[in-house]
């Protein structure tokens, strides 16, 4: 029962509703970090993806972020910063209030991302606007030279959820790859597989749990040349 | 029979008295024209009239505490505040200095992009590129360093707590004192 309320909720949510897959978040516990629900709906998660985000606004309340994220979330080629261009919204709406609540481990955002500085209606708005960017082909590739395995292990283990050409699914709050700085993709598998993200999909978890370094520079550097659109 | 006062009034207007406040007490730190000349005090020409406005309601509500400039609030009331406001926004602001240019250019890295590893946004994104500010952060554009210094200071120890959402306390905590230097001094030439 509680699973088909959060279902009819879900579709509820102007943010997806645009959106043709939909259905429930997997749900899972992750193992290592306190045994939290992974993507749980509740709270401010909730209220800010029911909210009617607004571009325009969020490109204002953005501008603090373009400190670290650049003009239009392009993030940073060196991956200290992620592309946020483009990105989903639901996404977007997950990862703020995941760093904000604690559930990911991400002490730099921490003083950006509090309920003093962002609400969740300007989170909504930020995430409006950030998908609205667009995918531009300038982002950081990995040196190319295990680009086949790479694309292999992609087919295999990643395609599944992340999509053929790395679009990820709104709806599923899986996150779009392409675009996306190589170092940071590169940064972000390892601290996944080592259990130091915080709110990892456990699937995503399970997915790459063997990867050694070189296959998660392979799989990164694969998705760094991924059509970036 | 007596003329009617209305009658006699000049032909010239008074003084604006807002702007005689500007020129009579203000004046003595920040200058009639908002260029101050002495570098613990703020230069106020150009400023956002935004910030200028909150800055103004902070220190007569007791957000904003400074011992200078405390003996001198009993003569500014709040239905001045716009207009005085408005007076140094309007005020032409002189060229910046650049004491140590090897210093300004180790503070324009921190300017454009910050400091990665610590965490430190760009402060271009809020405060703009060449530094004038917009409506929602102020201009730094062409102050004293010394000024800058200090309440960059005063956000890392707290003494000064009045900014949005902690955001310039949390960044100057990140920020070491050398990096305030630098960054002050590429700020005092834009």
């Amino acid at each position: 029962m509680k699973t088909r309320l959060l279902v009819v909720s879900l579709l509820a949510l102007p943010v997806l509703a645009s959106c043709a897959e939909s259905g429930p978040p997997p749900r899972a516990e992750e193992s290592g970090h306190g045994g939290q629900v992974w993507n749980e709906m509740e709270g401010e998660k909730l209220q800010a993806l029911g909210a009617a985000g607004d571009a325009a606004r969020g490109a204002i309340t953005f501008e603090v972020c373009e400190g670290c994220h650049r003009n239009g979330g392009a993030g940073r080629v060196n991956g200290s910063y992620p592309r946020l261009a483009g990105q989903h919204a639901p996404v977007l709406i997950k990862q703020i209030t995941d760093i904000r609540a604690g559930r990911r481990t991400n002490h730099k955002m921490v003083p950006f991302s509090g309920a003093d500085v962002i609400g969740a209606q300007d989170i909504a708005d930020i995430a409006a606007y950030l998908a609205a960017q667009p995918v531009t082909p300038d982002n950081g590739r990995g040196p190319g030279d295990d680009i086949e395995r790479g694309g292999q292990l992609y087919a295999r283990d990643c395609a599944t959820c992340h999509g053929e050409f790395g679009k990820g699914a709104a709806a599923r709050f899986y996150p779009r790859l392409s675009g996306q700085h190589y170092l940071y993709l590169l940064r972000e598998a390892r601290a996944i597989r080592n259990g130091e993200r915080g709110n990892s999909n456990p699937e995503m978890v399970q997915a790459i749990k063997a990867y050694s370094d070189a296959d998660l520079e392979a799989v990164s550097d694969f998705v760094s040349r991924l059509p970036p659109g | 029979m007596a003329v009617p006062l209305a009658c006699a009034a000049p032909a010239l207007a008074a003084p604006d008295p807002v702007e005689t406040l500007a020129t009579t007490v203000c004046q003595a730190c920040h200058m009639s024209d908002g260029n101050s000349v002495v570098p613990q005090f703020p230069k106020l020409a150009g400023q956002q009239a935004t910030y200028l406005e909150k800055q103004l309601a902070d220190f007569l509500e007791g957000r904003r505490r400074n011992e200078v400039m405390e003996p001198f609030l009993s003569q500014v009331k709040a239905r001045d505040i716009k207009e005085l406001a408005a007076y140094y926004a309007a005020q032409v602001p002189g060229p910046g200095v650049v004491l140590d240019p090897e210093l300004a250019e180790a503070g324009r890295r921190i300017y454009e992009d910050g400091n990665e590893g610590a965490g430190v946004p760009g402060c271009e994104a809020c405060h703009q590129l060449q530094g004038e500010g917009n409506v929602r952060y102020p201009r730094l554009a062409g102050q004293h360093q010394a000024y800058t210094i200090q309440e960059m200071l005063d956000f890392r120890s707290g003494q000064r707590a009045n900014d949005k959402g902690g955001l310039m306390r949390r960044i100057s905590e990140r920020l070491t004192d050398e990096e305030i230097r630098a960054v002050a001094e590429y700020i005092a030439g834009l």
